[in-house]
């Protein structure tokens, strides 16, 4: 049985989010919380819908929450946010 | 149908799932109440740090203190991964006031026996790279530490459910009903579970199961946040502070109205990273109520505070900010023990940022309470009416 990566930032498979679920997780953030799957680099744009697929087995897909989104939007130089204040 | 429980844990945080483990370990039959998830209020949305420095010197540091002894054995005992390290941890000086703020701090911390000293700039920088030339020295102690906060809630709570406690998640508490003085039982939205024990170890929202039983509490939200940046090789030593940030946690009245951002923000270096590279720059503290918002002011505050004292963070980049809100007392202490006036009625909450570094001290002392009515340590002061707030409690039971 080949591993299927669901996460790649942080390589996170389907049978860890799986696991995240059987533990009780029925949020997005309850399996980041679990597994780290959405907390890399990409924020989740890459697994949060197959994530959110796999919760709706288990949950009301209406009723799944989406992530709250944070600040920033992608990835940025912390230089830049702190020199763009003095311009 | 009535579930019965012979004690009531309500909270999901680092907090309750501690008060959970500890119980059932010691054979009570426990049923944890979380109103969403594990993890989901403070407890997953805080740094890593297990700081014993950041401790008023006095009972707060004591218990600081026995709660790193438990931590040590902790992953093994819960056999789960915690992510925990004995990494140490330094507080930056940055100019002569400071110093002589923190020489007293430290003459006090070292009375009480924490192993700490005052390192000049040479010395600090040889802990920690990238430190800005300013700087005039920091404090160090070895004892400080890190943790998951996540992985520690969720290993306490798996390791409660295997020794047969119940973990009910996506459960609310609707009421606590108590007669002659004595309580009955919770009322959940999943209905009712008869007890004569609850723990109230609900942290910010603690206030909302006080009210069920007519008490008043004076636990404030205040608000921190963190900005998170991408996996980086090892950078930071460990736990890293400022001297501001232990000014800004105890004297919140110096920060009312000032004119400068950093200091009505209440912002105070923290720096840590996690096991994976990702480095967490905090933090600030606000009172502005329940609210879990970012915001762009003190973001960029918070970096450009944390780059005045790390220059060499500004190659990083960040990838992600996040808000929590920390259960502040008046005094700095949190309210443990039983509550006068209401038998059966114990409260584990109020702990503001130092949750994480208390939660198995907090366990070991609410379990040792309901087991044999005293703890090794005299916890008169953390009494919960200590605010004179329990007055009404008479009137409603």
């Amino acid at each position: 049985m080949k591993e299927e990566y669901i996460c790649r930032c942080e390589e996170i498979t389907r049978e860890e989010i799986e696991k995240a679920i059987a533990d009780g997780a029925t949020t997005l953030s309850g399996i980041k919380k679990r597994t780290r799957a959405g907390m890399g680099l990409c924020q989740g744009r890459t697994c949060r819908r197959l994530i959110t697929q796999m919760l709706s087995k288990v949950k009301d897909p209406a009723e799944i929450t989406p992530p709250t989104s944070r600040p920033p939007v992608r990835a940025i130089k912390i230089g830049e946010i702190v020199e763009g204040e003095d311009d | 149908m009535k579930k019965t429980a012979e004690i009531v844990v309500i909270g999901g945080g680092v907090i309750g799932t501690s008060i959970a483990y500890f119980l059932s370990k010691r054979g009570k039959k426990v049923v944890l109440v979380e109103r969403e998830d594990l993890a989901s209020g403070s407890s997953g949305a805080c740094d890593i740090d297990i700081i014993l420095q950041s401790k008023n010197p006095g009972i707060h540091l004591k218990l600081a203190m026995a709660s790193a002894e438990l931590y040590k054995s902790l992953s093994q005992e819960l056999d789960f991964d915690i992510e925990y390290e004995n990494t140490g941890g330094m507080i930056l000086i940055e100019d002569e006031e400071q110093l002589k703020v923190m020489k007293e701090f430290v003459k006090k911390q070292k009375a009480i026996g924490l192993q700490v000293d005052l390192l000049d700039f040479k010395e600090a920088s040889k802990l920690q790279k990238g430190l800005a030339p300013h700087l005039v020295g920091a404090t160090y102690s070895p004892q400080d530490a890190h943790v998951n906060p996540m992985s520690l809630c969720i290993g306490f709570a798996q390791a409660a459910a295997k020794l047969g406690a119940e973990i009910s998640l996506d459960t609310a508490i609707v009421d606590i009903k108590t007669a002659k003085g004595r309580v009955k039982s919770v009322v959940t939205n999943r209905g009712e579970i008869e007890t004569e024990t609850v723990v109230n170890a609900a942290g910010v929202f603690a206030p909302e199961i006080c009210a069920m039983v007519g008490m008043s509490v004076p636990i404030k939200p205040r608000r921190g946040q963190i900005i998170v940046t991408e996996p980086v090789p090892k950078l930071v030593m460990g736990d890293v502070l400022c001297a501001k940030y232990i000014v800004a946690k105890y004297n919140p009245k110096l920060l009312e109205g000032s004119d400068d951002p950093e200091t009505r923000l209440g912002v105070g270096l923290s720096l840590s990273q996690t096991r994976n590279g990702n480095i967490l720059i905090g933090g600030c503290r606000e009172f502005v109520g329940y609210n879990w918002s970012t915001t762009y002011e003190a973001l960029t505050t918070i970096l450009k505070h944390a780059t005045r004292l790390v220059p060499a963070l500004k190659e990083i980049h960040a990838i992600r900010s996040f808000a929590g809100l920390r259960p502040y007392t008046p005094d700095g202490l949190p309210l443990l023990g039983p509550v006068e006036g209401i038998e059966g009625f114990i409260m584990a909450a109020g702990h503001e940022g130092d949750g994480i570094a208390l939660s198995p001290i907090t366990g070991k002392i609410i379990s040792d309470i309901i087991l044999e009515g005293k703890t090794f340590i005299d916890i008169a002061p953390l009494s919960p009416g200590r605010f004179g707030n329990t007055e009404k409690i008479k009137a409603v039971s």
